[in-house]
């Protein structure tokens, strides 16, 4: 049997990661690549909870809830690449073999995780990114092992690339792929060293103790109709005790299962050498064995104050008044968020930071914030024109988005999506400042939203920003050749943020002219500005 | 220069001038004179892409007079923007395709063609249209090279301002470099043809922005010296370049030349930018390049073919 898990769970890891890298490359929608984040009961909860919304991409999660008092915990032992990869990792991080860890208080835990994470979706905030277990391992994978995947295939790349010279293999040559770089990765490695060296405690020390995916799962499958069954063959050797990865097995009584900490592994099965066990339809007898480890009510109680509390913290912090007009308009320094991001509100509330749209954004833009937002806003996407800029034809972030955080826009209302404002910083600028003949901002340009102008004083025209036809999409700030920080900068101004309903007449309404260069409309500096032409065209010197 | 000419240095330079001239007249520099007669400097044809490309390299001696048996060639196209070809931010796919098949008949060993995008690379290399057309001869020769991997640091001798530059290692192998540019303006060069388009093989072009841009640029070509010039004058993008879009112009027209700064002068001559006509002393690069003895900018000294077909 523990065979035939294997398969399964190496399938379904394979299936994730596959998923995960559908969802790097660009132009894939046919696929569901969010299946995975769907199934996670917690995340859904949670998310639902706190934005106050039924998506109904959840149907999966329910159908796992649901097969709990049936199959039991068998998402855990069998389909959660968490689980899997613990699994993976307790095996190589193991020193000797796993002491026996069985503690009824540790057990009770991951219920208070999950209270306290109802305790603050109540208030509208979302904490679900600390505990979920898809929305920490799709992070992991993505954020940290892609990035490194594209390193050492790059490494591996500059290796042979020599040979490919050598032997004028230009496929060889000239192979190159995406550099991929996230900021804030050893944060989140951090707590992935914690959980892995958790092995030195007992195996999948996460599912058993913390993860509040497991205690949703464990409340349903207190008694499930498919379950260990021990035959009178039994002589209470206590081998299954000992060797079962959950410790769900009594030690001193081994018929006795503690169901709801079971993930029908069926190691026991395997190794019984009796074979005195077996996994099938319950019968009457066995469920005297029937035992669950919730905390006490006021533990449960006061854990869901301290959520509470820990959301009222949050919303009383000076980044919450972020878009709110009256309250003098505070917020994140420069956090331009991705375009088709909901209310700030509502963003943060539905983000559950698993990184999908910063593994799909082609240009690497998209990158996730540490502490500039506070706590609340850890870990969620920001535009980083400086990386990358954000390609106003591609909307790959809200196509892989689970949550809608960031909304899928149609192709045709794309270019609306105005993310932020550009503003020229004039001490910088190679053409303010230095007099230099740099256009670089306005060749880039998809909008024709920048204007060069003769003015007095300046040997070469300058540039200006014409706010009404500018998205944010940042390709000036990311090519401006000025070292640093760019001499011309995006900001999140007027940008337009709407949790429904389409951003053409949106954008419309604001007077914003957003569309791309065409032939004969761009803004010839030549025909609108008459002292241009006295100077003959741009880049030409006079007679 | 300022400073003041004594007696003995005027002498010296009066002797140096008259046996310059006893050298010209005794036909010491005969070789070239009488090469001239025969090759135009810069070969003009007007007419359909592909034909006019092949007539305008014969007119100046044909692809075999540069590409040898066996030789590595380096093309460098325009295909930093994801513009379609009819948008002329880009060299025209047929005129690519036409030299590379041109230099594989002359026996090229290896053929590439590269530029530094400024666009995500394969977007550039399929929307220009230059990647599916050359896939025809070769399923490799076309690459967009935006990875620092490829490049190699080298030193400028004789720079003024830009004394170092990661250049593209093929463009070290090579044992030919063809330029092959389309015609069009660039709002902070005046116009972006062979010389300029020597950026698309180095790694770092934003110090050339904030140094001088058009002395760096001469520095580049002194050491990118392209052995032929093929200027893709089908289209031409007379405004809003280099990214476009802006008013393209049909021109049907392709100047070969062996001399980058040659062909560059005569392309400017030849088209009309932002309505108007300009010399090519106008454009500050070339006029450089001139001075500074790269190649001639004085095309009304030069020998010129045109012919319509």
């Amino acid at each position: 049997m523990i065979r035939f898990r294997r398969l399964i769970q190496t399938f379904c890891l394979v299936l994730f990661l596959l998923l995960l890298t559908l969802a790097s490359i660009s132009g894939i929608s046919m696929v569901n690549l969010d299946l995975f984040l769907q199934m996670d009961p917690i995340l859904v909860l949670i998310s639902a909870i706190s934005a106050k919304v039924v998506l109904l991409s959840f149907i999966p999660a329910a159908i796992i809830l649901l097969s709990g008092p049936f199959i039991g915990r068998v998402f855990c032992g069998y389909i959660c690449p968490m689980g899997t990869t613990l699994d993976v990792t307790d095996a190589l991080f193991r020193f000797k073999n796993t002491p026996y860890l069985f503690s009824k208080n540790l057990l009770k835990i991951k219920y208070l995780v999950l209270i306290f994470l109802l305790g603050s979706a109540l208030f509208g905030v979302s904490y679900v990114f600390f505990a979920s277990p898809l929305s920490l391992i799709t992070r992991f994978y993505g954020l940290i092992i892609f990035p490194v995947m594209s390193f050492l295939t790059m490494a591996v790349l500059d290796i042979i690339r020599p040979l490919g010279d050598m032997l004028d293999i230009n496929s060889i040559s000239f192979a190159q792929i995406r550099t991929i770089r996230f900021a804030t990765q050893f944060f989140i490695l951090f707590f992935f060293v914690i959980i892995f060296s958790m092995v030195i405690f007992s195996s999948r020390f996460w599912c058993r103790y913390l993860c509040p995916s497991g205690a949703l799962l464990a409340f349903v499958s207190r008694s499930p109709i498919i379950r260990r069954q021990v035959s009178d063959l039994c002589n209470q050797c206590g081998k299954c005790a000992r060797k079962c990865p959950m410790s769900a097995i009594d030690k001193e009584i081994p018929e006795k299962t503690f169901y709801s900490e079971c993930i029908v592994c069926r190691t026991c099965e395997d190794i019984c050498p009796e074979k005195a066990v077996t996994f099938e339809l319950s019968e009457k007898n066995d469920t005297i064995t029937y035992e669950t480890f919730s905390p006490k009510r006021r533990a449960l109680v006061s854990t869901g104050i301290i959520g509470a509390g820990t959301a009222i913290m949050s919303l009383t912090g000076l980044n919450s008044l972020y878009g709110k007009p009256g309250e003098g308009q505070v917020g994140a320094k420069g956090l331009v968020r991705p375009p088709g991001a909901v209310l700030e509100t509502d963003f943060l509330s539905r983000c559950v930071r698993c990184g999908e749209c910063m593994v799909a954004c082609p240009t690497n833009t998209l990158q996730p914030v540490w502490f500039v937002a506070g706590l609340p806003a850890l870990f969620s996407p920001a535009v980083t024109p400086r990386r990358g800029f954000c390609d106003p034809k591609c909307h790959e972030c809200g196509k892989v988005c689970p949550t809608n955080a960031i909304r899928p826009i149609e192709k045709s209302d794309r270019i609306w999506a105005k993310t932020g404002t550009a503003n020229i910083i004039r001490q910088k600028c190679l053409a303010w400042e230095f007099e230099k003949s740099c256009m670089v901002c306005d060749e880039v340009c998809p909008y024709d939203a920048i204007e060069f102008l003769k003015e007095k004083d300046n040997k070469v025209p300058v540039p200006h920003v014409i706010e009404n036809k500018c998205a944010g999409c940042g390709y000036c700030e990311h090519f401006c050749p000025v070292q640093n920080q760019a001499a011309i900068k995006v900001t999140p101004m007027d940008a337009l943020r709407i949790n429904q309903g389409k951003y053409e007449p949106e954008a419309r309404l604001k007077g914003f002219k957003l569309q791309f260069k065409k032939p004969g409309q761009k803004t010839n500096p030549l025909e609108s500005y008459p002292a241009i032409q006295q100077d003959s065209a741009p880049g030409f010197d006079k007679e | 220069m300022n400073r003041k000419l004594n007696r003995r240095d005027f002498i010296k330079l009066q002797a140096k001038n008259g046996l310059f001239l006893a050298a010209s007249a005794s036909g010491l520099f005969l070789p070239q004179l009488s090469l001239a007669l025969s090759t135009p400097d810069i070969g003009v044809v007007k007419g359909e892409a592909v034909a006019a490309t092949k007539a305008a390299v014969d007119l100046i001696g044909g692809i075999k007079s540069i590409v040898k048996k066996g030789h590595r060639v380096l093309l460098k196209p325009n295909m930093s923007f994801t513009r379609s070809p009819e948008e002329a931010s880009n060299t025209n796919p047929d005129v690519v395709k036409t030299i590379a098949i041109m230099c594989k008949e002359a026996g090229a060993s290896n053929i590439m063609i590269l530029d530094h995008t400024l666009a995500p690379g394969n977007a550039c290399v399929q929307i220009s249209g230059i990647g599916p057309a050359c896939r025809e001869i070769d399923n490799n020769m076309v690459h967009a090279i935006n990875n620092p991997s490829f490049f190699k640091q080298v030193n400028i001798s004789n720079a003024k301002s830009l004394t170092k530059t990661d250049v593209v290692k093929e463009a070290l192998k090579a044992d030919v470099l063809i330029a092959v540019p389309v015609a069009k303006s660039h709002s902070a060069t005046g116009v972006s043809l062979s010389m300029k388009g020597m950026m698309g093989l180095i790694y770092d072009r934003t110090i050339m922005h904030r140094m001088d841009l058009n002395e760096t640029l001469v520095d580049l070509v002194s050491f990118l010296k392209a052995d032929l010039t093929i200027i893709d004058g089908t289209r031409v993008l007379s405004t809003g370049g280099p990214g476009g879009p802006g008013k393209v112009i049909k021109k049907d027209t392709i100047i070969a030349s062996k001399d980058m700064v040659a062909a560059d002068a005569y392309a400017v001559s030849a088209f009309e930018w932002y309505g108007k006509k300009f010399k090519p002393t106008q454009v500050k690069h070339i006029r450089l390049a001139h001075e500074r003895g790269l190649g001639r900018a004085d095309i009304e000294n030069l020998s010129i073919k045109t012919i319509t077909i």
